[in-house]
């Protein structure tokens, strides 16, 4: 029977549903996930948007598993990371960076004080083993993921304790003891085998190693001192930056000059600056080749130390010379007595390449008792030797694998293009990624790159509104004893309000603004997550690719492709 | 990622956590604004409605026979008599002692122009209609010719911009006042850009017993000449550059206004509309229109004082045209 | 109950006794007398309806529309240019199948102005797609009223009831006013399968493409040609519940084996028949009333025309240009029968010009012997033209 018309030519309800306006599509909207530059950016490669998102939504503890898949240590990164991730956060162009290092600390913290566990399936006996040398954040963060695999570990530390420099460097007012002893204790428990006093090249070799283990991971870190001297000039008492602070962090005494000159514009640097001031130094200088970090200096120019720490330091009185190198030591025989410092920056030379220019006629003298240097360490060769050929530091690609030793990885401080915590984990990472592909002989290559991440000119700014960064308690200068942290940790609704600042870039928000805004009735909402995550499907039936979700999409979450 | 489909969408059609009022299958150009502020005001008016539609777009692409896009009793007669078929369905209902509600519709020319007597007896008689103006500047459906809603200097077909024109001549009615003054109990302006403030003002109106009238700003892309999928940006523009205030009158006073949380100047909405396009040629005239309809923003901005004190006060929460991670998911 | 009111007075307490629930009406002479008849009846609380007083003709229609699109009985009336104001509503009404009813109080078209009777307004739309139905008299005017609504509600299809501007409006009849228990027993309450409901949302006013529209008219015109038979069964039931035969397609009068007949619509019928009962020194005739004009009742009025040679048809309407409207219809009509009538076509009483018993004398005389069967004005006074016209 054919269609009729009808009495007055009334329609019936919702009849135009046969009526196929998809036909009409040259374009398709399409989800489709891009890294946020938090992922981007973030040298352990956590996914800040996706377990902000969490946060928001208060499932704390999976916000937290979200972490700790990726970094088993957020309460401590979340204290001592210079967070290139809000550098990068697209909320930057808007108002102020999502404040990430603090959600962070505030989940770590919430896990030790509810005492959550690491989510892990039991490993197996059969499982390979695989041997860690150096159970500093490397080596914690390449047992974990190895551990976390379904790897038997072998964790061998030379010192009487895991953490490495966490606990051995990094003074308590930035990192409070319980929390590092908290945190690795954690990791500790999880099946992780812990030698300690067992050091490389003393009480094993790497052929042992080689013979034993399915495959070996170097953290060993970086435990000798750059050499220092000016025109081979060295103090008789000479002090290296980081071995004085480590000594201070073992005893809990330091020697207490009266002034003193600390060379170096690194962490090191700025923590022993602090913890000299702190145990009553009057007089603290810093001597640095780089400028203090502000709006107004480029990167490459600035102090590598945390922009924060330097802030204190300042606060408390520790005198930065920018742009000064040390010219002449001036000593009564090898005792100190001052140092000449001159102007000095970075310059291009004819061939393009930055080099260090000190400009005469801008000499100074400082006196001081002591001059520490607190320029860096290298690869200790004991053991390693071999592997060193004579460099400082390891060669290896970016799994960490050395060139002709497939079995054998490293990450963290010892590749020398590394000197955080956080790349410290993330060369752990990515290295038990590789060791997992070299023992199962897999043919294919491991796979870490978030991708180019979501531009701030891919979201649409329209949809979000200006909200404070949050204000966490900070120790007044006078009651800073070296000791009590510094900083205080964020509230949870303080927390909660970050995850809702979180522009969730490039992942989708649950906004409703595809379903709300499509002039067709082509999206529609799920009531459980579809494939992509997602709460909404495109009805193809009907979507004409007018493009209106995709531009109204404030994450960046919807892309227009050409239909075929 | 391309989506799988294995979720039976027919299902997932009927069982959308919003009343569908206009369904799909409707024939609207691509990113008409027409059609999303109708569905917008359906589905926030629920299912007791019986719907008046004057002639236009909304009523051509929604009811081609034997296919119609509603899910309401709807009706169209005539261009002209949107008001009086409501103020008529209103009556009867009334007199069967029904609680329905009647929304009677049209575009800017039903009801600026050729029903503007009716919408005005209509509302002077008191009935318990709501009023929805679809304002799309031109009449879209004959072709893109200008009404009295068209705004200054806009091009249209029957005022084109020429080496003696600089598009239409005269200003754009101030509908909202005119029905306003006939002392209604609410009238209210509103934009397809700002779909929770349209949703708050149905909401609004609906519970009003009386006239109410709301005037929603829905550009037609092809009236206008942008892309669709810039219809809520340049809705958006509108009411930000100030030339399309937000505001709402109670008895003919104003009761309310979304304040701009940062004011954008003209030509910020005009550049993305062809029908603006002579106004950015180099020339005395172009730059002189250009600051006259500049000065028409500012005004709006004085009158109804859009401007907040910073952009933190000014910030709009109400009116939702921002978003939260799962504010509206499905509970 | 029999008394004698004002033909306005009387319509609308026909109207009311049809218990609309919406009048809808904008004030137009001479139509004022009959809204305000029912805006007496709803002040005093006899009649419960919504009275909606709006700001044109053209509001008046729609709103009446608008009312039975939402499942109510309305009402609505007008006049002259109120009439053609409404026209556009009223294509709209018939298309739409909207059973309303209402009253035409008949009044010339402007210009010139004339506030006088004539039949102009309704002819004008007479493809509106109505059904339009002439009284003769304010018996008529309440019976008929009465069962247009009846007739309306039955075939789903709008009936214009149409009554001499003052003559019938503004004159006092004594007549029967039938009770409210009769009306009701005759006019069930109202029920529109098509009205507009939440529970079953349909859409009315579709647009239809040129694949279905000729359909669709078809359907239409079907449906006012199937009219003619439901207008004949209403005024048989109305004649069983009154015993008073009004209503129907045509009616006629006199003698029935006459060979000349006239044919007119409306009030002229009562001076007719009277002038020809006077008449006894003329030709026998029969007077033929044509009460539906549309539907157009071709076949009743062949009926009632054969065995004439001679129609005259007298009607107050003119097609400027092309003559009388009724006659060129009623002669197309009858061209089918073999020995057809010449028809001759007057226009009479136009813009109020009185309509006196003479006519009918002055219309034999004027097709007496061989006179040419066209169109003329009956009444036209050839001292009153301008040169132009002569």
């Amino acid at each position: 029977m054919g269609l009729k018309i009808t009495r007055g030519s009334y329609a019936k309800p919702g009849t135009s549903l046969a009526f196929d306006t998809g036909s009409w599509r040259i374009q398709r909207p399409e989800h489709r996930h891009t890294a946020a530059p938090c992922h981007a950016a973030c040298p352990a490669g956590e996914d800040a948007q996706a377990w902000l998102a969490l946060v928001e939504e208060q499932r704390f503890r999976e916000a937290w598993e979200t972490i700790v898949a990726v970094n088993p240590l957020p309460a401590i990164t979340g204290r001592v990371c210079h967070h290139p991730c809000e550098t990068a956060c697209n909320r930057g162009d808007y108002d102020t960076p999502i404040a990430i290092h603090h959600v962070e600390r505030f989940l770590g913290d919430m896990a030790l004080q509810e005492g959550w566990d690491y989510p892990l399936a039991p490993v197996l006996d059969t499982a390979p083993e695989i041997a860690v040398v150096g159970a500093g954040p490397a080596g914690c963060s390449a047992a974990w993921h190895l551990r976390r695999r379904g790897f038997r570990v072998q964790l061998l530390e030379a010192t009487p304790e895991a953490g490495g420099l966490l606990r051995s460097a990094i003074p308590p007012y930035r990192l409070p003891a319980l929390v590092a002893e908290q945190e690795i204790g954690r990791l500790m428990q999880t099946g992780i085998r812990l030698m300690t006093g067992q050091r490389l090249g003393r009480d094993f070799s790497l052929d042992e190693l080689r013979d034993g283990f399915a495959g070996v991971f170097l953290g060993i870190g970086t435990q000798q001192g750059r050499e220092w001297s000016i025109d081979s000039a060295t103090p008789s008492d000479l002090y290296v930056g980081l071995a004085l602070l480590k000594r201070w962090m073992d005893v809990g005494a330091i020697p207490t000059w009266s002034s003193v000159a600390i060379v170096g514009a690194g962490n090191t640097a700025i923590d022993l600056a602090r913890v000299l001031k702190h145990a009553g130094v009057p007089e603290v200088h810093i001597i640095s080749h780089k400028a203090i970090p502000g709006p107004d200096v480029p990167a490459a120019d600035a102090m590598p130390a945390i922009g924060r720490e330097i802030e204190q330091g300042l606060e408390e009185g520790v005198i930065i010379h920018e742009h000064r190198g040390v010219q002449r030591l001036i000593l009564r025989g090898e005792q100190v007595l001052g140092v000449e410092l001159v102007h000095m920056k970075k310059l291009s030379d004819a061939s393009g390449r930055l080099k260090r220019v000190a400009f005469e006629g801008t000499e100074s003298i400082l006196h001081v008792d002591q001059v520490i240097p607190a320029i860096g360490q290298v690869v200790d060769p004991e053991g390693v030797h071999t592997l060193l050929d004579n460099r400082a530091y390891f060669q290896v690609d970016e799994w960490g694998q050395f060139p002709e030793r497939p079995w054998l990885f490293t990450g963290g401080d010892a590749r020398g293009d590394r000197g955080t915590v956080s790349e410290a984990i993330g060369d752990g990472r990515r290295a038990a990624m590789a060791i997992e592909h070299f023992v199962h002989s897999a043919s294919d290559s491991p796979q870490d790159n978030p991708g180019e991440p979501i531009g701030v000119d891919q979201l649409n700014l329209n949809y979000y509104e200006p909200g404070p960064r949050p204000a966490v308690a900070v120790l007044e200068v006078s009651g800073r004893d070296g000791y009590a942290e510094v900083e205080g940790g964020l509230e949870r609704r303080q927390a909660v309000a970050e995850g809702e600042r979180c522009f969730s870039c490039g992942d989708c928000l649950t906004c409703d603004n595809c379903w709300t805004l499509c002039p067709d009735m082509a999206v529609l909402k799920t009531r459980e997550p579809t494939t992509d995550g997602s709460y909404y499907v495109f009805d193809y039936g009907y979507c004409k690719g007018c493009g209106l979700c995709a531009n109204e999409c404030p994450c960046g979450y919807i892309v227009m492709r050409d239909e075929v | 990622m391309t989506q799988e489909i294995e979720i039976p969408l027919a299902e997932l059609r009927r069982n959308q956590p919003r009343f569908g009022g206009l369904e799909s299958g409707h024939r609207a150009c691509l990113g008409c604004g027409e059609a999303l502020a109708a569905r917008l005001v359906s589905e926030s008016a629920g299912p007791d409605v019986m719907y008046a539609n004057a002639t236009g777009c909304l009523e051509v692409f929604t009811t081609a026979w034997p296919d119609s896009a509603w899910q309401v009793p709807w009706m169209h007669s005539l261009f002209s008599n949107a008001a009086s078929i409501g103020a008529g369905m209103e009556a009867a209902l009334k007199a069967q002692g029904k609680a329905t509600k009647v929304i009677a519709m049209g575009g800017d020319g039903g009801t600026f122009d050729i029903g503007f007597q009716a919408l005005s007896g209509m509302l002077e008689r008191g009935h318990n209609v709501l009023y929805v103006c679809y304002d799309n500047e031109a009449y879209m459906n004959t072709g893109v010719q200008r009404s009295s809603s068209t705004p200054h200097a806009a091009a249209t077909t029957t005022s084109p911009a020429g080496s003696e024109s600089m598009g239409k001549r005269h200003l754009k009615k101030d509908i909202v006042s005119i029905v306003a003054a006939h002392h209604i109990p609410y009238a209210a302006t509103a934009s397809v850009a700002y779909p929770s403030d349209i949703r708050k003002k149905v909401r609004r109106a609906m519970g009003i017993e009386g006239p109410s009238f709301l005037h929603i700003h829905a550009p037609c892309p092809l009236g206008w000449g942008h892309d669709g999928a810039l219809t809520i940006e340049v809705a958006r523009l509108a009411v930000q550059t100030g030339l399309f205030p937000l505001i709402e009158l109670e008895r003919g006073g104003v009761a309310g206004a979304m304040p701009i949380r940062e004011v954008r100047p003209v030509s910020d909405y005009l550049g993305l509309q062809a029908r603006f396009r002579h106004l950015f040629a180099d020339s005395a005239r172009a730059r002189e229109e250009l600051e006259h309809l500049q000065a028409l923003a500012n005004h709006n901005i004085e009158v109804y004082r859009l401007r907040g004190e910073s952009r933190q006060d000014c910030m709009d929460s109400e009116g939702a045209d921002t978003v939260r991670r799962g504010g509206m998911r499905w509970a | 109950m029999k008394q004698a009111l004002e033909g306005s007075q009387a319509i609308a307490r026909a109207v009311s006794l049809c218990r609309p629930q919406v009048v809808s009406a904008y004030p137009i002479t001479p139509q004022t007398h009959i809204v305000e008849n029912l805006s007496r009846l709803v002040a005093d609380g006899v009649l419960d309806c919504e009275l909606v007083s709006v700001e044109s003709e053209f509001s008046a229609a729609s709103v009446a529309l608008g009312a039975v699109a939402a499942g109510s009985r309305a009402y609505t009336a007008s006049s002259s240019q109120g009439i053609l104001l409404m026209s556009e509503v009223l294509f709209n009404i018939s298309g739409l199948r909207i059973p309303l009813v209402m009253t035409c109080a008949n009044r010339a078209l402007a210009a010139p102005l004339s506030i006088w009777n004539d039949q102009q307004d309704s002819m004008a739309v007479r493809d509106a797609g109505w059904i339009q139905l002439y009284c003769a008299d304010n018996q008529e005017a309440v019976d008929m009223t009465i069962q247009a609504y009846r007739i309306a509600e039955r075939c789903e299809l709008p009936v214009m009831v149409c009554v001499d501007g003052f003559t019938l409006t503004h004159t006092l009849e004594v007549l029967d006013l039938p009770d409210q228990q009769l009306v009701d027993a005759f006019l069930p309450a109202f029920h529109f399968d098509r009205k507009l409901d939440p529970a079953n949302p349909i859409s009315v006013g579709t647009l239809v493409s040129p694949e279905f529209f000729t359909e669709a008219r078809y359907d239409h015109h079907q449906a006012l040609l199937q009219s003619a038979e439901i207008i004949e069964q209403t005024r048989r039931e109305w004649q069983d519940m009154t015993g008073r035969d009004t209503g129907g397609l045509l009616g006629v009068a006199g003698d029935a084996d006459a060979r000349v007949g006239v044919l007119v619509l409306g009030s002229i019928t009562g001076t007719l028949q009277e002038a020809m009962e006077a008449s006894t020194d003329t030709e026998p005739a029969c007077l033929i009333t044509l009460r539906a004009f549309r539907p157009f009742p071709e076949q009743a009025l062949r009926d009632a025309c054969s065995g004439l040679e001679r129609l005259i048809v007298l009607e107050r309407a003119l097609s400027p240009g092309a003559g009388g409207i009724v006659g060129s219809e009623v002669r197309a009509a009858l061209s089918s029968l073999d020995r057809p009538p010449r028809v001759f076509n007057f226009s009479v009483g136009l813009g109020g010009r009185d309509v006196p018993l003479e006519t009918w004398s002055r219309a034999l005389a004027a097709v007496a012997g061989n006179a040419g069967a066209g169109f003329d004005m009956l009444d036209l006074e050839p001292s009153r033209l301008p040169q132009e016209a002569l």
